[in-house]
This record gives C-alpha cells, structure tokens and sequence, in this order.
C-alpha cells in the first residue's frame, strides 16, 4: 500500500488536481465575497449609512429614464475623467436649492453629492454593471471615478449639502480683477466653527449670480457698492454663505477646482431659491403622482383587494397631507424608473386603480431615507398584476388634477427597451 | 424595322417616339414597342419627378444657408446631448402636443443658439423650455448625428390626434432660440390683457405684437402661471405671492391687466381640461433693466465658455507655403459677443484646431492648445454687406508653419488668440481614436 508522501506532489496528475482545488477554493471564497457585498433589497429601504458617497459634476440628462451621467472627483485630473453613468433607485431623492427636484431641474455643470449602491438587480440595471470592486480602480491617476454603486439614493446640490448636515460656508479671501478671480473659503458646520476645516480655492467670474434677498446681483454690483474691491485681495473675515458649485476647465494645469456658479448672501436669499424649486416640484409630483410601494395586498372578491403602500420620502411636506382618510384616490403600476405603464396615450387615470383611502399611518420609529414613514391603505376594486409586494406604484389623490403625461414618460405598446432602458445609450469612451 | 410613321403629329416627344414606331412582318404596327416608348417617357417623367423631390435645398459647406430658406417651427426642449450639439425637442403641430414624441435635432456647426436674449449653448437651456427653431434638411445625411427622415415627412399627419408638422426631415439647425430671444430678435413684445388667479396659480391671456405701435390681429393667447412662476423686475426676483402682497395682482379671481408690455419665457407642462397645446409662463419679465439683466448673465457665462472652448469658424482657403507653412483665411462663425471678436487683432498670436462637424476637438487628452497650429493673425477682415446668420461676417487671414489636413476649405476649425486662457476641455468634449464619437450614431434617440 502507498502512502502519501511529500514526494507524490511532484506527481503532474496531483499537482494539477491541488491547483485545481485551491482554484476553487479561491473561487469560492471570491464568490461568497460577492454574496457578500450590500445591495438594496425590493420592499427594504437601504440604510444610509451602506451607500457609498462621491461627488461630482452632472454631465448627461436622462430625466424620462431618471438616469444621467457624472464626471466624479478624485485625486486626479478631473477632465480626464469620463462621465460615468448613474440610476436613480424609484426611491432615490434629488434635492436642488434645499428642496425636493427632478432631475430635469438640476443645470447640467452642477456639483453634486451622491449617496449610491451597487445595482440592486444587475440583469435589469439601465446602466452598466461594473465590477463590484471598480471603485477601488485607478484611471487617469483618478481613484474610483467609476465606482459600481451607480444606483442613487440621494443626489443632492451643494447647497441641499449643506444644509442637510448643517453646513455653511465661510468666505476668507477674494482675490479680483476684471470681475473674476478666485475665492478661498471652507466649508463648516454653521453652529461652532472647525479649526480643522481645510481652504479650498474655488474660481468665480462675471456670471456668478449673487442673491441677497430678493435681490439677483452680480459681481459688479459687489464693487460698486464697496463690498469686494474692483482688483487685488481683500479678506471676507469668514463671512458665512451657501454657495453652488459648478465645474470649468481651469488653467494653469490645476488637476481639481470647482467654480461658484452663485452665492447666497443671506437666509432669506436661500429660502427664496427653496421656495421656488418647492413649488415646481410639487407641481412636478401633482402632475406625475406620489411614488410608493406595496406593502401589503390583501384580496377581497371579484378584483377588489385592499392595499397598503409606503409612499416614497423627500417631497414637500403639503403634498403628503393631500393624503386623508376617506378620500377618493387613483394607483397605477409604474416601472422602477417611475415610468407609468397604464393607460399609454390615454393618460394614467385612464386604467388606474381607483378606490378610496381607508387609513394613513405615520410608521413608527426612525423614517429612513428614501422613505416618507407614511403608510397608506387603500381599498380598490381593481387590483392588477402591477400591485404586488415590493412593486412601485403611483397614486394621486383624486383632487389632484387629471392630466395627460408626455410621450417620453410613459410606456406605449410594451416595447421592452421602454420598461427596461437599454444600458447602451451610454458612450464608452 | 424601326419605320417612322406618316401619322405622327409634330413634337419633340412624337418625334422621338416615331422612332419606336415598327411594322410586323404582316404590315401592321406592332404595339409592344410603342408600349415601351411610352413607358420609356413615363419613367423618363418620373425621374424628372423624383429629381425635383432631390432637389429640395440642403446647406452646402463653405456657404451660409439663408434663413429665408429654413422651415421654422417650435418646441419643448426635452433632451439634450451638448457635447454633441443634439437634442431633442416635442415640436407644436395641430394635434395634441402632450403625444408628440421627442423629435431629434442637431445644430449645424454654424448654427446659434440663444437664452435670454444672448449666447447660448445647448447645456445653458433648461429642459421643458420652449424654443423657436429653424432649421433645414441635414447637408450631408450619411453623416447626420439624428435619424434621417423622408423629406415630406413635416407634411405627414402623425395620427393618433398629434396631427402634421411634428416630424419635420429639416432637424439641422441654424437658429435655436427662447421665447425672450425671439420677441427682441423680431422686436416683438408680450402684453398682458388679463390675470385670473386661485391659490397663487392661474391663467394670463396675453398677445404676442411688435413692440412698436399695435397689432390689431394679434391673437390672444391664455397661458398657465403657477407658484413657480418668477417675476423679475430691475435687480428683483420676485414670486407671484410677492405680486399679490403688492396689489398688483389679485390673490383671487380675475383683473385687467391693461396690455401691460413684458417679456415671458415660455415652457410646457401636462395641461388638463382636455386641452390639445397650452404652454406655461415659467418667467416674466417687467421692465427693460431685468431683461438685459438676464441677458448680460448669460452673455457672461457663454463668453466664459467660449474662451474655453475657442471661437468656431470654417476655412474659406488655404495658401500653401514651403515646409509646412500656410496662410489660412478663415471666417468666424457669428452669434457671439461683439467683445470675443475684438480679441482677434492683426498681428497677435492665435492658435487653430480642425475640430468634427459637432464642434468637438480633435487632438485627445493632451488638450486642444497642444497639438494647435500655432502662428500669428495677419490680418482680420470685416467682409461687406449685411453678415448672413450664422457668421460673424468677419475673416481672419493665419500664418502658421502646421498645415494639416483637417485644415482644407470648407472644413470647420477653432479658433482662439493667444491671450485666452490655456483651459483643458472635459473628456466628453474632445475625440480621441473612436469613430462613434467623430460621427455620433442616431441610435441614441429612443424610437417610441
């Protein structure tokens, strides 16, 4: 009888059989990381703190697909960097000015902060699938400018930033000639200060939009009323602003410096710019309807069936209350880019679900992000297959007008790259 | 036997057709040749037919298109690819606007466009806006960056109640411009006749005439306003609450609003009622200071963009020189701010790139200064009479010891003297070896 000997590995036979066990070994424990890895759940809101966070610069718009493209910052050259695509997830918030947005509000240009996941279903992604691990690749020197956690939660402007966290502004110096220069300030919780905060140099220039109150002033009107000087330095003693930022090709082979497309002198400038972008939003959602998934469905007869849905959070706080008890309401279907997918030209009330509210419930505990903490039930004598747990819905309150939607915001006669956007529209660069 | 006959009446046609005229063996004609004849003129008048169809007028290179010669149309912008000069816009027919589909477009590389009474590029135009088009046939369609349509398919009813005129073949354009833009190119005016107001949103029933004297056939137009809507007067930015805190405005119910002169921007947004096309006021403006105030800004920013991007302009000819060297004389392309054009002066140094019919340059990461043909302006030539839209009406003759091949005639180039800013443009907006992006396909536009 043969024992195994340390010599038998020099035998090809085995040495191949132990490199392919140590392959597999290999492989699986790459596959369990895999397995490991987050990614947002149907029917669970991923917590915040999971999603990985970047920013960058909104290059390409697709507001009927709610998906776009950013050119994210790294340490490297950020013009080298290509845009690198995005999805919003059904229950992703876009804020501009600090206030609830589409993404068809937001400037192509603008500086903005992403909270992301990996695709939460990657065979149906409208962007491309990265490697899970891309975001610790180097391109162009630039670390993690495509990471794979290209699926939004929260995309919001510099100033939604800072207000969000609490967060200002605090101009140090303006160096000036011909109404453009560069300001250096740092951004700082508002309460206390941070010795710790870093300077950052940023550029203006004759198109930066200064509001102070109701007023939209320029550059110009700072020196002509003695505020900045025409030319040269002058120090701002850490004047506390809002600034929004946007991105310019810079001179002088800087590899990252961002432009301040406006400054908010005061809170009154800054509710000004929120109370405007609230009232498009909300006559955005009127229009579109209140986004929610289905909790719950419990079935009655011939097609009746009472449904309990979370509506979807971020929206202006007077659109939520439309929502009562015992008032008429309309559902629809939608796909998870909140595209509707009843009625076609018709318009969503045509097929939608209606029935009434039976109750509104404000979910205990900690709402988290993406959610409103609000649960309806509903009772509808038309339940369809889009009204299923964890499937996205839209709902109107009846006294919502009833309007038709575009043709780019609804699916027609079932063509599969309307329901599921084709990843390819992106360019490969 | 091809015999001509007696019987032939006089005539050209009858003449050639005599020819065809032949007897059978028995003496009697034989009608298959005289069949083919007339199926010979038959085909002959087709192709006379299908030659004039060809003949509709397309954009030549190294000539600006008259504008007379555009079909003009509007639109709402919903899609926009700027780092391509495409979009696409839901343009206005007789039918119910909201089942438009998005309609692609391009602008040609001389083509304009403008905001707020000033320069503009795709990327400074929010979506939803509505916009005044002209635009013509694509001037070369093997190459066109947007689908490539029948050239009567503006003609065409598009059924399902959106009716004709939504698919005009003409998507190349020259002229893109808002609704402010519009009423000061054409010195036309809003004025305000009534305001009927709930909850701060409502309906303004306005005419569109010149601004000079009155417009008796003036259409009144009602368009929606809501809480959105912004007002802006001198150095202020107001809401419509702000408007009924003045009393200008009634919180509720209806007033005459005495044809008060303004200028709106115009969008659009799902109208309910059952009604086809009703666009939405998004801004008014009140008074002169706010429109220029508007204007200056945006002015502002396209200038800073333009230095960065450099001027456009095409190649009128080239004087080859020894060892590389050329005299280059170019015509910059119009629409900018008079102040970019005061930079190019005679003997100052420029640098000049070939970029794509998108106006993308051509030269990869290193930048556009690096590989630029680099070498003084000779001379910079105001060319007579009235500037065609589109150029500048200007000509710069360039020296420079690199000519290369994307510097022949007719070729599109870019242009910037030497004391604009050596700023390296983003990826998306330079080629590097990739057909795609030198001829962006049509594919990108969903069909619906």
């Amino acid at each position: 009888m043969s024992h195994p000997t340390l010599q038998h590995s020099t035998n090809p036979s085995l040495r191949w059989i132990t490199v392919l066990c140590l392959g597999l070994l290999l492989f699986a424990a790459s596959a369990r990381a895999e397995e490991n890895v987050f990614r947002p759940e149907a029917g669970r809101f991923p917590p915040l703190e999971k999603a990985h966070a970047y920013r960058g610069e909104l290059v390409f718009v697709d507001h009927a697909n709610r998906r776009g493209s950013l050119r994210i910052e790294s340490k490297g050259i950020f013009r080298f960097t290509s845009p690198s695509p995005f999805a919003m997830l059904p229950y992703g918030i876009v804020r501009h000015h600090g206030a609830p947005a589409d993404l068809r509000d937001i400037p192509l240009g603008t500086l903005l902060h992403v909270r992301a996941y990996l695709p939460p279903d990657p065979k149906t992604s409208a962007v491309p699938v990265l490697p899970v691990n891309n975001r610790t690749k180097t391109n162009h020197g630039g670390l993690g400018t495509a990471p794979a956690e290209n699926h939004v939660l929260l995309l919001e402007d510099e100033p939604s930033h800072c207000l969000r966290e609490g967060l200002t502004w605090k101009l140090q110096e303006v160096e000036i000639k011909n109404h453009e220069g560069t300001i250096t300030a740092t951004r700082e919780p508002k309460q206390g200060g941070n010795s710790k905060a870093s300077e950052e140099t940023l550029t203006f220039d004759a198109a930066t939009c200064v509001w102070r109150g109701r007023e939209h002033l320029r550059i110009e009107h700072l020196i002509t009323e003695g505020i900045w000087p025409a030319e040269g330095k002058k120090a701002l003693n850490g004047q506390s602003v809002l600034l929004g930022l946007t991105w310019k090709p810079t001179p002088g082979g800087v590899f990252t410096r961002f432009h301040v497309s406006d400054i908010w002198l005061d809170d009154e400038a800054m509710q000004n710019a929120a109370h405007h972008q609230i009232e498009t939003h909300k006559a955005f959602m009127r229009a579109r309807w209140l986004p929610a998934w289905i909790d719950a469905v419990e079935y009655g007869k011939f097609g009746r069936a009472t449904i309990t849905a979370t509506l979807f959070g971020g929206m202006d706080a007077s659109l939520y209350a439309d929502f009562k008890p015992g008032t008429a309401a309309l559902m629809n279907g939608v796909e998870n880019t909140l595209k509707h997918t009843e009625g076609g030209t018709a318009g969503p009330t045509q097929m939608a679900a209606r029935g009434k509210l039976l109750d509104v419930i404000k979910t205990p505990g900690n709402v988290p992000l993406g959610s409103s903490g609000i649960q309806i039930r509903f009772e509808t004598d038309l339940i369809t297959e889009g009204m299923r747990p964890t499937r996205i819905v839209k709902i109107r309150p009846a006294s919502w007008p009833d309007l038709h939607l575009p043709r780019e915001e609804y699916i027609g006669q079932g063509s599969i790259d309307e329901r599921f956007p084709t990843p390819d529209i992106f360019p490969n660069y | 036997m091809i015999t001509p006959t007696l019987h032939s009446s006089p005539g050209p046609a009858t003449e050639a057709g005599k020819r065809f005229w032949v007897k059978n063996k028995d003496g009697f004609p034989n009608l298959l040749p005289q069949i083919f004849y007339q199926l010979c003129l038959g085909l002959s008048l087709l192709t006379t037919v299908v030659l004039a169809e060809d003949a509709p007028f397309r954009p030549e290179a190294g000539k600006f298109p008259p504008l007379e010669k555009a079909h003009s149309y509007r639109g709402e912008l919903i899609f926009v690819d700027h780092a391509n000069r495409r979009g696409s816009i839901r343009v206005q027919g007789s039918g119910m606007f909201f089942r438009n589909d998005p309609h692609p477009f391009a602008m040609l590389p001389y083509g304009v466009v403008r905001y707020h009474g000033a320069p503009a590029d795709l990327r400074d135009i929010p979506l939803g806006t509505v916009m005044h088009v002209h635009a013509f046939l694509p001037p070369d369609p093997k190459t066109s960056s947007v689908p490539v349509l029948p050239i009567d398919s503006g003609k065409q009813d598009a059924n399902h109640n959106r009716g004709a005129g939504i698919f005009p073949a003409e998507n190349h354009v020259l002229l893109l411009e808002d609704e402010p833009s519009h009423c000061q190119r054409l010195g036309l005016t809003w004025k305000l006749k009534e305001v009927q107001i709930k909850s701060h949103a409502g309906m303004i029933i306005a005419t569109r005439q010149p601004k000079k004297g009155d417009d008796a056939k003036a259409t009144e137009e009602p368009m929606t306003f809501d809480a959105a809507t912004r007002i802006w007067r001198g150095r202020e930015c107001l809401s419509v609450e702000e408007l009924i805190a003045e009393g200008a405005w009634p919180a509720e119910g209806k007033k005459g609003l005495n044809g008060q002169s303004v200028l709106l921007g115009i969008t659009w947004k799902p109208t309910a009622d059952g009604i086809f096309t009703r666009f939405h006021i998004s801004d008014i403006w009140l008074n002169e200071t706010a429109t220029q105030r508007a204007a200056l800004n945006q002015t502002e920013t396209h200038k800073a963009f333009i230095r960065s991007r450099w001027m456009a302009a095409w190649i009128d000819a080239v004087e080859y020189g020894k060892f590389g060297r050329a005299t280059i004389t170019a015509t910059l392309f119009g629409g900018m701010d008079p102040s970019l054009y005061t930079d190019f002066t005679k003997g100052s140094p420029a640098l000049m790139n070939p970029v794509a019919n998108t106006l993308k340059h051509t030269h990869g990461a290193y930048g556009p200064a690096h590989m630029a043909s680099k070498g003084p302006i000779q001379d910079v030539i105001k060319l007579p009479g009235e500037a065609p839209l589109g150029s500048s009406g200007i000509q710069i003759r360039f020296e420079t010891d690199l000519i290369i091949e994307g510097i022949r005639p007719t070729r599109i180039v870019r242009v910037r003297p030497a004391s604009w800013p050596q700023a390296q443009v983003p990826r998306e907006e330079y080629l590097n070896d990739n057909l795609e992006e030198r001829f962006p396909s049509p594919t990108i536009f969903p069909k619906y």
